[in-house]
């Protein structure tokens, strides 16, 4: 990718009237902190020590939306590329500066202006940063009801970027089910305002077609986002499916009876023996009977949070272990190295011995994944985990929760008590500080999420395991679901070396599993975004579509200066202005 | 009929027939044709047809024809549409008419029971798909039947805050995707996913849009089951902000009821009889709720109502009330016939009192009597609904109306409501910009 000509030091002599020379970075260390985000593609190479390959001709931290206007302008006039940057936390490579430009970090655009009681909405600023932002809103006795597991390192702006869900989403919805509008500085470098009752308006939705843009279509500079009162209740449990098959049925049902738990998870046979081991046999029965009052019909509720409790967990010390790990994902990864090496033996074995044994089995995936399958086996006589959990007003929690889990009981799951939903509650956010050990006994890993329609979910599941087992160990869980559908949420790690054979060992596992999902017919996407990784996909995820939306290129950013080649759209300035079919000669 | 158009070679009338079949073309009815006739011409002077295309196929080739020779498009539903904004004139001078009519395209192309999912052609009405699925359960969701009547193309493409429900959101969230034919001909299907991070939700361009971005041809809608149960209740209230004040109470404890409405006095006698409240009291109210769902939770959601009615010094209301309010709202029963309001606007949960408490000293000011309701409750606020009244209790008419009307909404809107139809100014840019970029000879329903 060319990076683009840039006169940096007049680049720099025209933005630093608008932020001051405090504000404004071309030091070497900073380049390339901002050359990159949490892409694992990125990460195997700074693994090896190897820099980012892209950084920006300079970074700005702008304090007001009048600011971020006045520097889209100035890229507008010297025809240099903007990208813009929240907490960096984003896993598709959304904020990789491919051509170079001004990276624009919102972090200090971070105040929550407003909270409206009678609205039930607040106004915050696109950089602040999500776990604060919680926090502030149950200090007032509300919640978003976002809780993604990146909430303690992303930014309300990246949430709204790239269309975020967070844990609770079946209950609380997206973050697009969220928002009620939002300020955003367009490429022309204008300030648009798109709140306001839609079922009223005429017109395009431009706050449905603005979240999920990724920086490409305008910088999300504040939103005002709907609000819930603090849960006066939270009801957690763990059940027993038999099967993975079983498990989705039971919550389709659930789902369709008009039911919204706020938590739905169900592991598949690997993640589930690989998460929650320990807890089958001996712990297999209901509750410890020592946690939560009992309301009278029975129900074990757990105890009611609040501003004193948090919501939130405090972020875990940095690598610290955590007794157990129930969250599946890179968590369940970690923890499968702690196997694969023998756990306490090869400690004593020593670490170099460890990771050779992890490194001749990672490089072995469809072995190690033909190993796993009469593990598979032994395991799905024992069942997949399901974790259910409920939250909100006492009174309609309560009755609904009965509700969700007589209907679960009808499908076939065993109530295993309260136990394992307090296990997920409380760790649930230490699975994603669980990378770095996995990076550094040589892997890689990574997440995909993709959902489809019930009547397609299995079909998905398959395609898209199968693809990813011909090239590394993958568990999936199935989350954030919907009367109509589901996500699915798989977790793969592989091995290679060096870092331009694992780079295309990655690269291989990405376009097969995205085609599989594409041909099963689900959606390359739930929640994570596109980024640069997808964006090859995009052409088969909407086909004709795409004229959609390079025509909302064309109108937000004719000049192309935001974020390209992100989204599938091209990587070079002009994109805007690009005619369909285009995209060729542009790039 | 025929009628030769430069560009064409030939008729325009009969390059139709040649896409649609001779019986699927002829002349527009004369109301269609004088609302978009040009100022000072005469209907039937002007070069317009009626088409009614089959498929989205020849929609393609209808749309582009007209790009050929320049003729307009102009989508046509059931005509449901009570009040249509009239396009500006100039947009249309000179270019032949072609109305579009969708109403021949009206199959269920999948019905997904698993998923609950229905993949719909535009033309069918809401209606007649309510129709389809009951047998088998299922329902679009507790919409007021009156905007049923609508064409799905229409119930998506024009918005109007009636079509929405405390239980089931507005209509265009039912929506998992849409399928519509740009002017170039090229038609689009937009990706079908509960949810998705794959960049914007491109279906919001082309809902709500009127028909100037594409011609829907179908969508993708999600299902629900019908009720386990439902219940239904009264409420009287001692006023108007008391009653909004206990539904925002209520709804603030998540009840999430199937319908719900609040009638100030002059509106409860009207709708529900003159003995609808045991004592006389002309600042009192009315809330009427139907709770839906499974047996317990729409039993919870209405002792939720009746709990927030009777915290705001509400007192229950004999339940053939509600009974009445829901069989006239269903079509099982057929009340008194009563004027459509003369006003509707949306008003968020703050400025729900204000809006009412302003139009009422508007039209005091005029000497004009009031009545009024709110309802289409939902996280942007509800819908106010007014009727203005002459000193016989007879709704306004003619210039009187006009000009009541035109205080009554200046007084809404100065209190904080948004009217019907309201366009955001600032991105008025942008919606020209994203129009010219995928119509550039503009003929989707120019002047719009």
């Amino acid at each position: 990718m060319a990076r683009t000509a840039v006169d940096a030091d007049r680049l720099r002599r025209a933005l630093v009237p608008i932020v001051g020379e405090r504000r404004l970075s071309q030091r070497e260390s900073d380049l390339a902190s901002y050359g990159r985000d949490m892409w694992p593609r990125a990460l195997i190479g700074i693994r090896s020590g190897q820099l980012p390959p892209d950084r920006p001709h300079v970074v700005v931290w702008p304090e007001s939306e009048r600011e971020v206007a006045a520097i889209v302008r100035v890229a507008r006039e010297m025809a240099v590329p903007i990208v813009p940057y929240g907490g960096g936390s984003g896993v598709c490579g959304g904020a990789v500066p491919i051509l170079g430009g001004i990276t624009v970090d919102l972090k200090r655009m971070n105040e929550l202006s407003s909270v409206d009681r009678d609205e039930m909405t607040c106004d915050v600023e696109a950089g602040m940063n999500g776990e604060r932002f919680e926090r502030e809103l149950n200090r007032r006795g509300y919640t978003l009801g976002h809780f993604p597991s990146s909430i303690y390192c992303s930014t309300v702006g990246g949430w709204l970027a790239c269309r975020a869900a967070g844990q609770m989403s079946t209950k609380y919805g997206k973050i697009e089910d969220r928002v009620a509008g939002l300020t955003v500085v367009t490429g022309r470098g204008d300030v648009i305002h798109t709140d306001g009752p839609v079922r009223a308006q005429r017109g395009p939705n431009w706050t449905q077609l603005v979240v999920g843009s990724e920086g490409t279509l305008g910088i999300i500079t504040s939103a005002r986002l709907r609000l819930s009162p603090t849960p006066e209740l939270r009801v957690l449990r763990g059940f027993e499916v038999e099967s993975v098959a079983h498990g989705v049925e039971a919550i389709r049902r659930v789902m369709q009876r008009g039911l919204r738990p706020a938590v739905v998870r169900l592991y598949d046979e690997i993640d589930t023996f690989i998460s929650h081991a320990p807890l089958f046999g001996s712990k297999r029965t209901a509750g410890r009977g020592d946690e939560g009052p009992v309301t009278t019909d029975g129900l074990r509720l757990a105890p009611v949070p609040g501003p004193a409790q948090g919501a939130l967990p405090h972020i875990p010390p940095r690598e610290q272990g955590v007794p157990s790990d129930h969250g599946g994902g890179p968590g369940a990864i970690a923890r499968l190295i702690g196997t694969l090496g023998g756990g306490d033996t090869a400690r004593r074995l020593g670490a170099r011995l460890k990771r050779d044994a992890i490194a001749a089995a990672m490089s072995r995936p469809r072995l190690l994944n033909s190993l796993a399958a009469p593990l598979a086996e032994r395991v799905s006589r024992r069942g997949c985990r399901m974790i259910i959990g409920l939250e909100g007003s006492r009174i309609r929690t309560g009755v609904e929760a009965r509700l969700v889990f007589d209907e679960l009981e009808r499908a076939g799951a065993v109530d295993q008590g309260e136990e394992p939903g307090r296990e997920w509650f409380e760790h649930r956010y230490a699975v994603s500080y669980k990378m770095s050990p996995a990076f550094r006994a040589g892997l890689f890993v990574d997440t995909m999420e993709v959902a489809a329609t019930w009547e397609r979910l299995m079909d998905l599941y398959h395609a898209v395991k199968q693809a990813i087992a011909q090239h590394a160990v993958v568990m999936a869980h199935f989350s954030h679901a919907y009367s109509e559908g589901c996500s699915i949420y798989f977790t793969f790690t592989a091995r290679a070396e060096p870092v331009a054979a694992a780079q295309r060992a990655y690269d291989s596992i990405w376009r097969d599993a995205l085609a599989a999902a594409s041909r099963a017919g689900g959606t390359i996407s739930h929640h994570h975004g596109i980024g640069l990784l997808k964006g090859p996909a995009m052409a088969a995820e909407h086909r004709e579509a795409m004229t959609l939306l390079r025509g909302l290129k064309a109108s937000l950013d004719p000049d192309g200066i935001l974020n390209p080649g992100k989204l599938g759209l091209p990587a070079s300035l002009g994109a805007g202005r690009a005619a369909d079919g285009d995209e060729a000669a542009a790039r | 009929m025929s009628a030769v158009v430069a560009g064409l070679g030939g008729d325009l009338g009969g390059a139709l027939e040649a896409i649609v079949g001779p019986l699927n073309v002829r002349r527009p009815p004369s109301a269609l044709a004088r609302r978009f006739a040009v100022d000072g011409a005469s209907p039937g002077g002007e070069i317009a047809y009626l088409v009614q295309p089959g498929s989205p196929s020849e929609v393609a080739e209808i749309l582009t024809l007209a790009g050929r020779v320049g003729a307009a498009i102009v989508p046509v539903g059931s005509g449901t549409r009570a009040t249509a904004p009239s396009p500006h004139a100039a947009a249309l001078a000179g270019r032949p008419r072609l109305f579009v009519d969708s109403r021949r395209m009206c199959h269920v192309l999948h019905l997904d029971e698993t998923s609950l999912v229905v993949h719909v052609q535009a033309g069918l009405t809401a209606l007649a798909l309510e129709r389809i699925v009951a047998p088998r359960g299922l329902s679009l969701g507790d919409f007021p039947p009156q905007v049923l009547g609508s064409t799905i193309g229409g119930l998506l493409s024009v918005r109007t805050p009636g079509k929405s429900s405390p239980r089931h959101g507005f209509i265009e969230e039912a929506v998992l995707g849409v399928s519509a034919v740009l002017a170039d001909g090229r038609t689009v299907h937009t990706r079908v996913a509960p949810r998705r991070a794959s960049g914007p939700d491109l279906a919001r361009a082309l809902c709500g849009s009127e028909g100037t971005l594409g011609f829907l041809t179908a969508a993708v809608l999600r299902l629900h089951r019908r009720p386990e149960a439902r219940f239904l209740a009264a409420h009287a209230l001692p006023s108007f902000d008391d009653a909004l004040a206990a539904v925002r109470l209520a709804l603030r404890e998540e009840a999430a009821p199937a319908a719900l409405r609040v009638y100030d006095a002059a509106e409860a006698h009207a709708h529900l009889g003159a003995d609808v409240f045991p004592t006389g009291n002309d600042e009192q109210a009315v809330i009427v709720v139907a709770t839906a769902g499974p047996t317990d939770l729409a039993a919870c959601d209405r002792d939720l109502v009746a709990s927030a009615a009777a915290a705001m010094g509400g007192t229950e209301l004999d339940e053939r009330l509600a009974e009445l309010w829901w069989k006239r709202r269903t079509g099982q029963e057929r009340g008194t016939a009563l004027p459509a309001p003369a006003l509707q606007v949306t008003a968020s949960p703050k400025r729900q009192s204000a809006v009412y408490r302003a139009v009422r000293v508007a039209c005091a000011g005029l000497g004009v009597g009031l009545r009024a309701h709110a309802s289409r409750f939902e996280a942007d606020g509800a819908v106010l609904f007014f009727t203005l009244v002459g000193p016989s209790g007879a709704a306004l008419v003619g210039d009187e109306l006009v000009r009541a009307r035109g205080m009554a909404e200046a007084a809404a809107s100065a209190a904080g409501a948004v009217l019907l139809g309201t366009e955001n100014e600032e991105l008025e840019l942008y919606t020209r910009e994203l129009r010219e970029r995928l119509d550039p000879a503009g003929i989707l329903n120019p002047g719009l």
